[in-house]
């Protein structure tokens, strides 16, 4: 039977890792993941939870010490943000490179400087090419749903690869939502234990791990990373579609489309930011504007091809960001879209908004799709605009 | 030699013959004595640093063990064998284990790391081998360098004349960890670098730590049959002495009534050879002031434990 449960997001985080049995868990807090931590370790001091749990001096001791323990053959858990994935960057770069796979989720939070501890996912946007896995998520449901699927994408062995489930800082990791909890059961069934043998320290079985490697031996590492990232383009799809069969609830695999059949722009997003987007095309809809959004959930491997789909026979879309790419003048997202749309002549925008834990309206998002409407085909190359909040831009 | 040591070189060797280190190296013969006496239900993990670079963990597709080896980060070598631990526990494997670490990656990079392992009181056999620098990149100085050590980045010139703070007695550092087992042993004592490792080995869990100091011909400036000769100095001089730490308890292994002065042991190597008299004094000062703290402890804590027994 499926419960309902109303939990914030860290807790919803906190309750797939407790269904998804991992055997090592090693942490270390951080505002706004700080909870998600000690929810997990009430869970095993009520023994509801049969994991080791390693309270670390630091991140790069979390995610070194689940190193270790998939290297021993363990399944394994950690989650971070902002400054704690920075410290942990080292090994975070690391767990990919040798295959191993962790799941470990990112509640976004900016990155310092200005001193701040709210929420936008820079952090781990920042770090989008050290080989991870990188799912966003919009809601608590989503992050329940995004966790347990992380595992079984992880050890496929097709893939082995480590993911990250993102979700926003304090917008979801503090935000009170409804779930629905699938009976242990099922999940138990849906993720079968992890078995490796591609890579192991076991005494019985002499191997030596990461020796020094020349060249032309890495550059076939780098290859076949590459290839098993491809290959998550079609394994996430059908873990999501599996999971569907299960519970019901499909995300949409790569990219989630929302009224977009019959639109002639788009709204592209990424993350808790999806929840007001939608919002703010039902109400240009219902003035009879043909808008449409497309969220990317997964952006590392990056859906090209889907994105391309979507997005090939609009007039003109806007990329909404939360996060800068010094250097570009634009969002990290706008880029990425831009790119797979590269052979196409399609005007558009990007928006930068909500940084810092600003937030980001629905009429916000309802100007820039009039905005969208309006624009002059020829302005291709518009420099991204900033959505302010006009209530706080007094502030000093 | 003693019958431990004599079986245990009987044992089978578990690192490849072959490997690249230089000639006269005592580390290369710490390892092989470490891995005899521990054997084969063992891993290693080897950080970046001498043994990492003369192929213990092996180059492309080989392997320079005969038991499963790593290379972890610099700095994160005890939690890698945390993560390994903690899942072998689950299993209910037995499984020593071990780092094999310079003192770049245990004094100053991976220090941290390791102190917290030691805090949690993770099941693991720490060993140090401290060479006094970063020897396998070009004897660059670590915070474990002696005092007017010459390095390739604190040279002799003439305003500096090689290193300017003393070496950092981190043998003491791991002490006041209050480990189940710590100790500080030397190349030029293997039978009790052997006792000692096998003790570290026998202590059901906890960290265990021991520090072996190894005089870097290469790097320190002596010739290759000096090697253990210099080592055995480290010690006689108290530059280096041997202890054990048990649970707090400390005991001096062969302890020396009389100290030889520091100098007989720095005029061996010309890193030093620079040294004027008043900067050697002011080695031997420091060796002298940490030995009669060494010695205080041992009689302190001997008495504290008596009185806790009584
Ligand atoms: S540099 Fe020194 S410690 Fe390193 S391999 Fe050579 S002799 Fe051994």
């Amino acid at each position: 039977m499926n419960r309902i449960k109303v939990v914030n997001g860290n807790e919803a985080a906190a309750l797939a890792v407790k269904m998804s049995s991992p055997d090592v868990i090693a942490a270390y807090p951080i505002t706004p993941q700080s909870q998600l931590v000690e929810y997990l370790g009430q869970y095993v001091a009520d023994d509801e939870l049969d994991a080791s749990m390693s309270e670390v001096e630091s991140e790069h001791s979390a995610m070194s010490i689940l190193q270790g323990a998939s290297l021993a053959g363990g399944r394994t858990f950690t989650a971070t943000s902002s400054q704690g994935l920075a410290l942990m960057y080292e090994p975070y770069f690391r767990t990919p490179t040798l295959r191993l796979p962790v799941v470990m989720a990112i509640v976004n939070r900016e990155m310092i400087s200005p001193q701040t501890v709210w929420g936008g996912p820079q952090d781990s946007l920042t770090l989008r090419d050290a080989g991870w896995i990188q799912i966003y998520v919009e809601s608590n449901q989503e992050i329940f749903d995004a966790i347990v699927q992380a595992f079984r994408i992880a050890e496929d062995e097709d893939i082995l690869l480590p993911v990250n489930v993102c979700y926003d800082g304090f917008y979801l990791s503090h935000l009170t939502e409804p779930i629905e909890l699938p009976p242990a059961d099922d999940v138990a069934e849906f993720l079968p234990p992890y078995e490796p043998d591609h890579i192991l320290l076991d005494p019985d079985d002499v191997m030596s791990v990461d020796p020094l490697t020349p060249g032309h031996l890495l550059m076939e590492y780098r290859r076949r990373h590459m290839e098993a990232q491809q290959r998550a383009l079609q394994v996430i799809p059908q873990v999501d579609e599996e999971y569907a069969g299960l519970t019901g609830r499909s995300w949409g695999g790569l990219t989630y489309s929302y009224r977009m059949q019959d639109a002639e722009v788009a709204l592209v997003t990424l993350g808790s930011m999806t929840g007001a987007a939608r919002v703010a095309v039902d109400n240009l809809r219902d003035e009879g504007r043909k808008v449409g959004l497309l969220k990317i959930r997964v952006l590392r491997p990056f859906p090209a091809t889907e994105v391309l789909c979507a997005l090939q026979d609009k007039r003109a879309y806007a990329v909404i960001d939360r996060n800068v790419s010094f250097g570009w003048g634009s969002g990290i997202l706008h880029t990425e879209v831009r790119a797979a749309l590269s052979g196409k002549n399609i005007p558009s925008l990007n928006y930068i908004g909500g940084l810092g834990g600003e937030d980001l309206t629905v009429q916000m998002l309802q100007d820039a799709i009039n905005e969208l409407v309006q624009l002059d085909c020829e302005a291709v190359d518009a420099p991204c605009r900033w959505l302010h909040n006009p209530q706080r831009s007094g502030d000093r | 030699m003693s019958d431990l040591l004599n079986e245990v070189m009987q044992r089978d060797d578990l690192i490849s013959p072959g490997i690249s280190a230089c000639v006269g190296c005592n580390v290369e013969l710490t390892l092989r004595l470490v891995m005899k006496t521990l054997g084969p239900q063992s891993i290693l993990a080897i950080p970046p640093g001498c043994m990492g670079g003369v192929g213990v963990v092996g180059y492309g597709a080989t392997t320079g063990a005969k038991v499963p080896v790593f290379f972890p980060l610099l700095d994160n070598t005890a939690p890698m064998l945390s993560g390994a631990r903690l899942q072998y526990e689950r299993e209910g494997r037995d499984v020593n284990v071990v780092a094999f670490a310079g003192d770049g990656a245990t004094v100053d990079a991976g220090f941290g790391s390791m102190s917290g392992a030691a805090e949690r009181g993770d099941s693991i056999i720490y060993i140090c081998y401290d060479n006094e620098g970063y020897m396998n990149t070009g004897f660059q100085r670590s915070g474990s360098t002696a005092k007017g050590s010459w390095t390739s980045t604190t040279p002799v010139g003439e305003r500096l004349g090689g290193k300017t703070q003393h070496k950092m007695d981190f043998p003491m550092v791991m002490a006041m960890h209050d480990l189940p087992y710590m100790a500080a042993a030397s190349v030029a004592y293997p039978q009790d670098l052997v006792r000692k490792v096998q003790k570290a080995q026998q202590v059901p869990e906890g960290f265990r730590y021991i520090h072996v100091l190894n005089p870097c011909p290469n790097g320190w400036g002596f010739s290759a049959e000096e090697s253990i000769e210099v080592a055995r100095l480290a010690v006689q001089t108290a530059f280096h002495p041997l202890f054990e730490v048990i649970d707090g308890d400390f005991t001096l292994d062969r302890p020396v009534s009389e100290p030889k002065k520091v100098h007989h042991y720095l005029s061996r190597c010309r890193k030093f050879s620079h040294l004027s008299e008043v900067e050697t004094e002011d080695i031997q000062r420091v060796v002298d002031r940490r030995y009669r703290r060494l010695q205080a402890l041992v009689s302190g804590t001997g008495s504290y434990e008596a009185a806790s027994d009584g």
